[in-house]
């Protein structure tokens, strides 16, 4: 839903979908957003506690930000400051999992003023948010390909930890940069290996092994080339609550990689235990799609990727991506309205015109020209 | 004659050697490897051996020094295939002759001399070259604004007074912002009459040019003035620099787009200004785009005025186009176009909706018969049918051999539609004035009826404008574009005017139903809701509907493409008319039509399938708030205070706008059932994704090898014999076989001595090859797309004249508007429109005497902006900290702290205290003293010496006494006579005497010095004679 009125260079949105994404592209674009009517038909109105959590996140790495919330919490006014960075240390609020603030911790670092450490402890997985594996996996290996130089960028899992009580915790560095550069990548390449790691926390490391053996037996019937690691999570390192999952990744000839992720279900009142076997299976299968689906980088990283683009130099910028998310032709929106920006999307057609799996989209377009206005020159 | 030729061709030719000496000799030559030819270390390799391996070691080491030091960072060259036309700015003090060097150039390249120069003037100077000129009044800001745009600074200087301050001011202000090219020009050289003067001044002056550009910078002489002109030889040689100068891009300058208004114009409602003078404006302004593409949604500085956003912006065609066919022949004179709206030159002007033709006055045209500017508007005059009827004699044929159709078809097939809309009103309202849609036909035939031209008074002349075939074709036009790209397009005039009829027509039938009868209004709100809908999906669909309440819509479709039709004859009518051979630049527009039509068919094309329409449709689909009105007007009222929001009504509102959804960046977060990849139906979907699957064509291994083997077994056939097509030459096997083992073996010894040198594969070629082959994308990726599709994506890249409309605009803005200064509109940068604190380093520039005080206002020049602010100075201390400062240091730098706005950082930055301090006079008022009245109380407590009265004896002493005039008697008036004559007599006496003694005096000691100088010679004779004995003697 586009913005409602543009005035005096603030953007006015109404209800709370996809209010990362405003706060996100409000921050680098320095303009101010106000979101009214936050979810004010619902049993609980309001702004939600993990919301909180990511403005409160947000004015940590920023300075200067002006954050206006009325009494009933339904209209929010975010007026964003300097992208500062530094050491932050956070606590991630129990409703989303650590990958949900990781997201937009990772599109911002490199636009900081002096290098982000952030340290962010939460949930490490659960079942609606990129777990941490998976941004350390395939999200941050996009951010690398807009980068000149990509040292620096890294991302440590600490700590695991599963709902309700997390007690996860990652460490993520990035380095500040200038700008990002061009890229044109429309073949992805093939699938040459699988790699993964399965975590039991809390509970029997046997568990681990027979998550594997299932993944396997589905992935193997394609290649051979599958390896999966079995993380049995000691002491602290294990959270506070029980819990088991595996994360798989499949690498291309081209350096691309498709990730998926499968975790146990949280044991509420007298519900049935996730069985391992099912688990492992299911993110074998959900692996198996994001192959089929395609296209140069991940569906999870498509929004980081179609960021990178817009924000690139005015220079061409080409990218096969596989069919679009929700979450990306919202982002695409929203990018059009703070940066002005439109993408050219087409289906892509290959040279020899024989398109493996599902259909596949070329974005082209030219970036706005954005530059870390407060990195130090000298 | 021919006998003789006859003969000459029977003579035996020449014969080559093929083989032997000299064959070898020649062949040796010819392939240029003589051993003549052979470098010394070729011919004798073991001189140049290593000797000492330290030595070589450093030879090797300064070789790479000096490579290394000549690199840049490569960047990516962003200049357009058709780029704007250079700026040139004519700077100088007053009186320097700024006005004759443009009116010069201008004479130089166009042929038709200016009157009256004010603001930027545009001419074509060659094939691939257009300038404008622009004088920069001697005023600091522009002389701040042009050095920020200006890709040429000519800097004028009057030889014979020598440099003046304004040049330094210039060259200084250029230095902060990005130093554009710079070319000297000395005038007033006539006014030195010694030669010798000349040329020391010449020497001089360049040298102190030299010390403040760079050493070797042009520094051009116009030696003087021939019939008030400079001399055709020195400007024709001037304008050949001019045009063959090539530019470095500035880093402000590629990452920002700006333009110089060459054109401006009001918008504001007549009536409006008429009730409040002082009412915000609304303007226009034209200009090339430069620098880089112009984003729509981005805002603009204008410098001088402020922030602002861009209203509107549209592309128009270029007034001052290049030569569209690039030929080896010099230009001719139709091509070389000059435009200069604020000087009034330039013609014919356009503009979005209007073609405007300058003429003369009145009565001009009358005088004219052969003007073709005059002929398009006598066309249009004289047409003796209105377009209607025209329209409906033009016939179109869709098929060859099928049947013409007219006007008469099309119409005849929409009115059914128009009375069946007609009668589904009345079926619904029974109330006969309704019929809204008569009326509104009747509106638009009307509008369509209106004159075809309109006369603007402006700047004592008339010009007039030129409309479009009628006031609807304009919107049509429109419509036109909007249809290839519905998706995404934001102007639907006449869309949108029907559709406000319809709803109109809607809510007065909606009223007339609440009146009427409560029970069926719901259900009647329900049809209501639906054909809303149902426009909607027609307005995103494109497709035709048979929806009773549009076919107005499509009716006006029809119309406008016969329309558009007549409008084609018309065009070519006009063509055959006028003189094929002979086309005018005002015949531009009519083919522009043309292309136009073309363009939006190619374009509809492209549309079918359309992944943009589902990201970017969102935009077009204006939610109106008329359907928020029907939703509360279904809630039950409760006592006419609460309302009753039925749950699901609300879910449903919520659900179709998408506001509250719960955000998750993966695929499919919540779902499970995927299907099952093992499956052997499935299982092909994904099994060439990997490596263990089909590979591509280009990347099999077996078909590589294949192909290899192929090559190798037909090799001889593939380098057969061959036609060169575009030179008619004819390769046969063995010649191209041999040449292309020569060329291979050269290739592969390149290649060798790259990868043995290290060459070739260094970090800075491979940047530097990435950036090129970026550059070449940049300018091929869009090239082929229409240009209304491509600033969708691109922006309005430089080059292009665009139109930009602002609202809003402070009445001053345009009441102290002077086309003589330099209008500068500046795109800004994500976060520069923001304001903040800002921290800068800062040195007071050598020629300001004092030293700068904090707190103290300065004028600050930083980005596109020009702002006065309080700066606070400090100093960074070894612990980091900022020590504040009240002063400047004298010679050093420091820190100055101030508001403003975020700029990115090494832009460079300037400040003033004054802007007309030294270019206006003060002209201060004597100050007049009031008399001291001391009262007398006071004066009675004063000791005596102070008290007023004090002074007055010592006045009156000072006093002249007035002397009595005497009358003298006869005879005492000739004494004093006689006693003035002896008096006189006397004086000249004395005079005589003391002539007399001066000249004795001198004669004495002229004597006196002949006797010295003959002693002296006898003195020195004696020696002289003395040192000969003495010699003598040894």
């Amino acid at each position: 839903m586009p913005a409602i009125s543009n005035k005096n260079n603030t953007l006015v949105y109404k209800g709370s979908s996809f209010m990362r994404q405003r706060l996100l592209l409000s921050v680098l674009s320095s303009k101010p957003v106000r979101i009214i009517d936050i979810r004010t038909n619902h049993d609980e109105p309001g702004i939600a506690e993990f919301e909180v959590n990511l403005i409160r996140l947000l004015d940590k790495v920023t300075n200067g930000t002006i954050i206006q919330l009325d009494s009933t919490g339904t209209n929010l006014y975010f007026q964003p400051g300097l992208l500062y960075g530094g050491e932050v240390d956070h606590e991630c609020s129990l409703q989303r999992s650590i990958g949900y603030y990781l997201e937009v911790l990772v599109a911002l670092g490199i636009f900081c003023k002096i290098p982000l450490k952030a340290t962010l402890r939460g949930v490490s997985n659960n079942l609606i948010d990129p777990s941490v594996d998976h941004i350390k996996t395939s999200i941050i290996p996009v951010l690398k390909r807009f980068l000149i130089d990509d040292e620096g960028i890294d991302l440590k899992v600490t700590k695991r930890g599963m709902l309700p009580l997390g007690g996860g915790e990652v460490v993520f560095c990035c380095p500040v940069r200038k700008q990002l550069r061009p890229i044109q990548l429309e073949d992805s390449g093939m699938v040459k290996r699988i790699r993964g790691t399965a975590y039991t926390l809390r509970v029997s490391p046997a568990i681990a092994n027979r998550v594997v053996e299932s993944a396997k037996g589905v992935l193997l019937n394609f290649i051979p080339d599958v390896y999966i690691n079995a993380d049995q999570c000691k002491g602290k390192q294990s959270g506070k609550s029980p819990g088991f999952g595996i994360h798989l990744y499949a690498e291309t000839t081209k350096g691309t990689t498709y990730s998926a992720e499968a975790v146990s279900k949280v044991i509420v009142g007298g519900a049935e235990p996730s069985i391992p076997e099912e688990v492992g299976k299911l993110a074998a299968q959900r692996l198996c799609h994001e192959i089929y689906m395609g296209g140069c980088v991940d569906s999870a990283a498509q929004a980081l990727a179609i960021l990178c683009m817009a924000l690139g130099q005015k220079d061409v910028t080409k990218l096969v991506m596989g069919s679009l998310s929700d979450y990306s032709i919202s982002f695409l929106q929203h990018l059009r309205e703070f940066f002005g920006i439109t993408f050219k999307l087409e289906d892509y057609k290959s040279e020899e015109d024989c398109v493996v799996g599902a259909d596949k989209i070329l974005l082209t377009c030219i970036g706005i020209g954005y530059t870390n206005i407060s990195k130090r020159t000298i | 004659m021919s006998n003789n030729t006859n003969f000459e061709e029977k003579k035996k030719s020449h014969r080559e050697r093929h083989s032997g000496r000299k064959a070898d000799k020649k062949k040796v030559k010819k392939n240029g490897k003589s051993i003549q030819e052979l470098t010394d270390q070729r011919r004798n390799p073991k001189a140049f051996a290593f000797n000492s391996v330290i030595g070589a070691e450093r030879r090797f080491r300064r070789k790479q020094d000096i490579e290394t030091k000549k690199q840049h960072v490569p960047f990516v060259d962003r200049t357009p295939i058709e780029p704007p036309p250079i700026l040139i700015a004519v700077v100088g003090p007053p009186k320097v002759g700024k006005t004759t060097l443009i009116n010069n150039l201008i004479k130089l390249f166009s042929k038709s001399p200016l009157l009256d120069i004010k603001g930027p003037v545009t001419i074509v100077t060659g094939k691939k070259r257009r300038i404008t000129l622009i004088e920069c009044n001697n005023d600091i800001n522009s002389m701040i604004d042009l050095a920020k745009v200006a890709d040429l600074a000519l800097l004028l200087c009057d030889a014979s007074f020598g440099f003046e301050m304004e040049i330094f001011e210039f060259l200084n202000i250029c230095q902060i912002h990005g130093m554009p090219r710079i070319m000297g020009i000395l005038t007033h050289l006539d006014m030195i009459k010694n030669s010798k003067t000349l040329k020391n001044t010449k020497k001089m002056l360049k040298h102190r040019f030299w010390t403040e550009v760079y050493p070797g910078a042009k520094l051009f002489y116009l030696s003087g003035l021939l019939h008030g002109e400079y001399l055709r030889n020195e400007i024709k040689n001037l304008g050949r620099f001019i045009s063959i100068m090539k530019f470095r891009p500035l880093t402000w300058r590629m990452t920002h787009s700006y333009l110089l208004a060459d054109r401006y114009e009001d918008l504001t409602n007549l009536e409006s200004i008429r009730q409040n003078s002082k009412c915000d404006r609304h303007i226009s302004i034209y200009g090339y785009v430069r620098g880089v593409p112009l984003n729509k949604n981005s805002s603009v500085h204008i410098a001088g005025f402020g922030d602002i956003k861009i209203h509107d912006i549209s592309y128009l065609p270029d007034p001052c186009p290049l030569p569209e066919t690039v030929k080896k022949r010099a230009l001719i004179e139709k091509e070389k176009l000059i435009y200069a709206p604020f000087s009034g030159v330039g013609g014919i002007v356009y503009d979005k909706d209007a073609v405007y033709v300058e003429l003369g006055g009145s009565h001009s045209h009358k005088k004219r018969d052969n003007d073709e500017a005059n002929n398009i508007v006598t066309n249009l005059i004289e047409t003796k049918e209105a377009l209607d009827v025209k329209m409906q004699h033009s016939e179109l044929q869709l098929f060859t051999g099928g049947k013409k159709l007219t006007a008469d078809d099309i119409s005849g097939d929409s009115s059914p539609y128009d009375s069946d809309a007609e009668d589904n009103i009345q079926e619904h309202s029974n109330i006969t004035e309704l019929n809204d849609d008569v009326g509104l036909n009747k509106e638009l035939n009307k509008l369509r009826k209106d004159h075809t031209h309109t006369e603007i008074e402006c700047d004592g002349r008339i010009r007039r404008k030129v409309i479009f075939n009628d006031s609807k074709m304009d919107t049509d036009n429109e419509e036109q574009f909007v249809e290839k790209d519905s998706s995404y397009s934001t102007t639907k005039t006449q869309n949108e005017i029907i559709h406000s009829k319809v709803s109109d027509i809607l809510k007065s039938l909606e009223e007339s139903n609440n009146k009427t009868s409560i029970v069926t209004s719901k259900t009647e709100q329900k049809e209501l809701q639906q054909t809303d809908d149902r426009y909607v999906s027609e307005e995103t669909d494109e497709e035709l509907n048979n929806d009773d309440y549009l076919d107005n819509y499509e009716s006006g479709d029809s119309d406008s493409e016969t329309n558009e039709n007549s409008d084609k004859t018309d065009a070519k009518t006009e063509e055959s008319l006028s003189d094929s051979t002979d086309e005018d630049m005002a015949l531009k527009w009519k083919e522009n039509l043309r292309n136009r039509a073309q363009e939006a068919y190619l374009a509809r094309l492209n549309t079918k399938k359309n992944i943009m329409r589902l990201v970017y449709g969102v935009f077009d689909n204006k939610i109106d708030n008329s359907d928020e009105q029907y939703d509360t007007n279904d809630s039950d009222e409760i006592g006419g205070l609460f309302k009753v929001v039925s749950h699901q009504q609300q879910k449903l509102k919520i659900e179709r706008y998408g506001m509250d959804l719960e955000e998750s960046s993966l695929l499919m977060p919540w779902s499970t059932d995927i299907q099952d990849f093992t499956e052997p139906e499935n299982k092909w979907m994904i099994q060439d994704c990997f490596v263990t699957g089909k590979w591509k064509e280009s990347e099999d291994a077996n078909e590589l090898l294949k192909l290899d083997a192929t090559e190798l077994s037909s090799d001889s056939d593939e380098f057969g014999d061959f036609e060169d097509l575009e030179t008619g030459e004819k390769f046969t096997k063995g010649e191209s076989n041999k040449d292309e083992h020569e060329n291979n073996n050269e290739q592969s010894d390149q290649i060798n001595k790259k990868q043995y040198d290290g060459e070739g594969t260094s970090y800075y070629d491979e940047l530097k090859l990435s950036a090129e082959k970026q550059a070449q994308l940049n300018k091929s990726i869009f090239e082929n797309m229409a240009d209304d599709l491509r600033v969708q994506f691109e922006g309005y890249r430089p080059g292009m004249y665009v139109r930009m409309e602002f609202e809003n605009v402070p009445s001053e803005f345009v009441t102290n508007f002077d086309p003589t200064y330099p209008i500068i509109i500046g795109s800004l940068n994500m976060s520069e429109e923001n304001i903040g604190y800002v921290n800068v380093k800062i040195k007071k520039h050598r020629w300001y005497k004092k030293i700068l005080k904090a707190n103290d206002p300065l004028i600050i020049s930083l980005g596109w902006r020009r702002f006065q602010t309080v700066p606070l100075y400090s100093k960074l201390e070894d612990d980091l900290k900022f020590r504040y400062l009240k002063y400047t240091p004298e010679h050093l730098s420091c820190n100055a702290h101030f508001w403003g706005p975020i700029t990115p950082q090494g832009t460079g930055f300037l400040a003033l205290q004054t802007c007309e301090g030294d270019l206006q006079e003060i002209v201060r008022e004597p100050k007049v003293f009031k008399p001291l009245v001391i009262p007398k109380k006071l004066q009675h407590a004063l000791p005596y010496r102070d008290k007023p009265n004090h002074g007055v004896k010592m006045a009156e002493r000072r006093k002249k006494i007035d002397r009595v005039a005497v009358i003298k008697e006869p005879y005492e008036q000739k004494v004093s006579k006689v006693m003035k004559m002896i008096r006189t007599a006397y004086d000249h006496k004395q005079q005589h005497l003391r002539q007399k003694t001066k000249e004795r005096l001198e004669k004495h000691r002229q004597m006196i010095q002949a006797v010295e100088a003959n002693r002296s010679k006898k003195l020195k004779r004696e020696k002289k004679k003395y040192l000969e004995l003495k010699v003598k003697h040894k």
